[in-house]
């Protein structure tokens, strides 16, 4: 029966409203994680802190295996989800710049909105930054346009792109992640000794 | 708290690992042996010639035909505008994109109504829906259609309504059959299955 | 000492949990919308909704800006401006019940200056803005909501963005330790 707005079985008008709900529960669980602070953020980098890692592998595991039960039980119709279209060149690029302004930066934008919340200065200017970085983008955007739109793959899934089933996919990701928790634990425990400046 | 971890780790695992055997009991889920014996019984998953010829002489969009004969044979004959899926291709992907087109009715047809009997009875354990199969065949369709036999005087008035019908039918596909089967097989190309997406836009 | 220690500090839930929470937020969004959860896709319509303002003819004509411009309401009027209100407030809301709701204040490395910390914060942003049009979002959009469907685009930026911070971390050690 799912996905319930473009079934029709919420209406457009609460729209907004479920907006607002869902952002109020993604901001709460951002910032209560510690995602309002860059330093812990950036600790990922450097081995101090992998609370990133935690929680994003986590998120990304529980959806990966959720979405093959919510597809099980009828709930949720998988070929009407949104499948983000790949443009294979330009999304490499974007998010090795991405990957700059994350060092530099230390937040990513929906982090950046909950430390403003709680008074960060250093937040208010990176989403100054995103704001000008888009505005700049958007000027100089004919020099680049055939780039923006070469290698344009559709809306693919990694299941369309190689043939291996989604399953096969959830649970190789979440071994992926769960090795990848308990080795970052001890190496986070032998980082942390080294270092004094920053309280855990 | 490194064993609530232990505990936690294996729970994740468990949760991924079953999703293997959610997909393989998918794989084999068919609707019921019941409710497949009463589909087959229906009378209503058959079409007539006429049916059919009314609705290519209408150029109803909606219709869809599907030639389930060896494709040899189909390139000797069809009927106009049919597309070719022989029966024993009909599990590949690429056929059965084919099938469950919303809004499409798929008539199945073969030189007579077996192949196209069984082809439906696939398609229905598949679940798919909206097949149908055209009564007697191409045999049937050149029987009624082509070479209509007039009915005997005493036959009732409808009977000769059909027989004039049949008789114009005859006339537009014979006829114009060169011109007919070009125009159609350009004209109604049905586009197959594809994701639905909601919407676009960025992140 | 100890004890002084651990109540001015930060007081973050499992990260464990946050992860589960978060994944089934995101299921509840995939589940109510068909679509996840993002972020960048805001400032997009900020940006929009401003050249709307200062420049009509421009902002229309822009090849990237005009295509979120219609005459009949304004690009602010966008799920996803919606949603990034509510991260805010939801981050509020977390922040003053752990109370971590302070002052304007600066968190830089005691190595770094913290007009140093501002100046790159804004050219990671800067990046970043421009980063996340090139990959059709950010690390919520594209890389963990596309990813989380299973996307290839959404695998790319997931790996190309912590990729290139690994590669890219010792060049900006001293920002942060």
């Amino acid at each position: 029966m799912g996905p319930l707005i473009p079934n029709g079985i919420i209406t457009g008008d609460w729209n907004f409203v479920i907006a607002i709900l869902l952002g109020v529960a993604f901001g709460f669980i951002l910032e209560a994680s510690g995602f309002s602070s860059s330093r812990n953020i950036v600790g990922v980098f450097y081995g101090y802190n992998f609370v990133v890692l935690r929680v994003f592998f986590t998120a990304l595991i529980v959806t990966m295996v959720g979405l093959m039960y919510f597809d099980y039980f009828g709930w949720l119709n998988l070929s009407q989800i949104f499948i983000l279209p790949t443009f294979w060149q330009p999304m490499l690029v974007g998010g090795i710049v991405m990957g700059f302004g994350f060092i530099m930066g230390g937040f990513c934008p929906g982090t950046s909105f909950t430390a403003i919340a709680i008074g960060k200065i250093d937040a208010l200017l990176f989403t100054v930054g995103l704001y000008v970085g888009i505005g700049i983008f958007s000027l100089a955007f004919p020099l680049f346009a055939d780039f923006y739109n070469s290698g344009n793959l559709g809306n693919i899934t990694v299941t369309d792109l190689t043939g291996i089933d989604a399953s096969w996919l959830a649970l190789a990701f979440t071994f992926i992640a769960l090795a990848a928790f308990w080795i970052t634990m001890l190496i986070e425990k032998k980082i942390r000794k080294k270092i004094t400046d920053y309280k855990f | 708290m490194n064993r609530n971890y232990i505990i936690l780790t294996f729970l994740m695992l468990a949760l991924a690992v079953g999703t293997l055997f959610l997909h393989l009991q998918k794989d084999t889920k068919q609707i019921q042996p019941e409710a497949l014996l009463w589909d087959v019984l229906q009378p209503t998953r058959y079409v007539t010639t006429d049916q059919v010829a009314k609705r290519l002489i209408e150029k109803d969009p909606s219709l869809m035909l599907i030639d389930v004969r060896p494709a040899a044979e189909y390139t000797q004959f069809t009927l106009p505008g049919a597309l070719n899926v022989p029966l024993d291709s009909l599990y590949t992907s690429a056929a059965l994109a084919n099938f469950g087109i919303p809004g499409a009715k798929v008539v199945l047809f073969a030189n007579d109504a077996i192949a196209a009997d069984e082809a439906w009875v696939i398609l229905r354990r598949l679940n798919f829906k909206n097949n149908y199969v055209m009564k007697g065949g191409l045999n049937g369709w050149v029987e009624t259609i082509i070479r209509p036999v007039a009915p005997a005087e005493t036959a009732p008035e409808t009977a000769f309504e059909q027989y004039n019908f049949r008789k114009a039918a005859s006339m537009y596909f014979t006829g114009a059959k060169m011109d007919v089967n070009k125009d159609q097989k350009a004209k109604v190309v049905f586009k197959k299955r594809k994701k639905t997406v909601v919407a676009s836009g960025g992140c | 000492m100890d004890t002084i220690k651990k109540e001015n500090a930060p007081h973050y839930i499992n990260p464990y949990l946050g992860g589960v929470l978060l994944g089934m937020l995101l299921l509840l969004t995939i589940y109510i919308t068909g679509r996840g959860l993002g972020a960048s896709g805001a400032v997009k319509s900020t940006v929009a909704t401003t050249a709307k303002i200062v420049t009509p003819q421009d902002a229309k004509a822009n090849a990237y800006i005009g295509r979120y411009i219609t005459d009949d309401h304004s690009p602010m009027y966008t799920w996803l401006v919606f949603e990034s209100l509510g991260i805010f407030f939801g981050g509020l809301l977390s922040g003053v019940i752990f109370r971590r709701v302070g002052k304007p204040r600066i968190e830089h490395s005691s190595k770094i200056s913290g007009n140093k910390r501002l100046i790159f914060a804004t050219i990671g942003g800067i990046l970043f803005g421009i980063g996340s049009q090139f990959g059709r979002g950010c690390t919520s959009g594209a890389a963990l909501s596309g990813s989380g469907t299973f996307a290839v685009g959404g695998i790319i930026v997931m790996f190309a963005i912590f990729g290139t911070g690994y590669a890219v971390a010792w060049l900006f050690k001293k920002l942060w330790i």
